[in-house]
């Protein structure tokens, strides 16, 4: 498995991607902390925030006996940059000029 | 849309096919980081880190904590380059080099310590590190700096 094939993986399930929103919210959480938000056993949240791990899109870090999640939203940037650029730069540019040239006539 | 605070503690990690050494010079040379850093000339040495803008002006100029060629590096942040944010406390930031399998290494960020400035947190997070570490690995990945 490539890295991207692991990012598209773990984004590929919905309570993952809730997993990141919430780490987005606030980050360095504890997994008690967000097993809290989840109806989902403590073992099912361990294993969605390890497939998290593995593809790179959280970090943890130990603070004294906690362990801290963070989210890492690098992965995500360069499967922007590499799969979502290439194809709205051009759509995306004729609306704003759409926009400029509206704006300047209206 | 939710307005966010942004985070105090900033992670960002990636993968670079680059040696140890090439990654540490990319980080710690002028010549290498006003490639990818905004066009800004960072000089880190054990003792200072310091950032001139293209026009010479300065960015940064903080302490640098810990110097561990090719491995670690933390030092600390102002952003001179704006006036509202060089008022604000100083930060940190720690630079952290893991060799990995497959001729890779891990490199990950991490911008903390920025309870007492929350524009500079505001003004660094998400696109703002982001830009430039995608930045320095296509400048190592490629020998050539991101186009735009």
């Amino acid at each position: 498995m490539t890295d991207d094939d692991r990012v598209f993986k773990a984004l590929a399930d919905p309570t993952r991607r809730h997993l990141l929103d919430r780490l987005f919210e606030r980050d360095g959480r504890t997994l008690t902390e967000l097993e809290s938000e989840l109806e989902m056993t403590r073992f099912g949240v361990m294993k969605h925030l390890r497939v998290l791990e593995e593809a790179g899109l959280l970090v943890t870090r130990r603070s004294g006996r906690e362990k801290l999640h963070f989210l890492n939203p690098v992965p995500i940037r360069l499967i922007h940059d590499r799969w979502i650029d290439k194809y709205t730069e051009r759509r995306v540019s004729a609306l704003s000029d759409l926009k400029t040239r509206l704006e300047e006539t209206g | 849309m939710t307005t966010l605070t942004a985070q105090t503690t900033q992670v960002y990690q990636l993968f670079i096919k680059a040696t140890p050494e090439a990654i540490w010079d990319a980080i710690t040379k002028p010549e290498f980081t006003e490639r990818y850093f905004h066009g800004a000339r960072i000089e880190n040495s054990p003792e200072r880190h310091r950032s001139f803008g293209p026009d010479g002006s300065a960015w940064g100029d903080s302490p640098t904590f810990e110097f561990d060629p090719p491995r670690r590096l933390v030092h600390g942040w102002r952003s001179l380059y704006d006036p509202e944010l060089a008022e604000e406390e100083p930060s940190r930031v720690t630079w952290e080099i893991e060799p990995q399998e497959g001729s890779y290494c891990k490199l990950t960020v991490t911008h903390d310590q920025l309870e007492r400035a929350p524009k500079t947190a505001e003004s660094v997070s998400g696109a703002g590190w982001m830009m430039v570490l995608s930045g320095l690995k296509t400048l190592l990945e490629t020998g050539q700096p991101l186009a735009g």
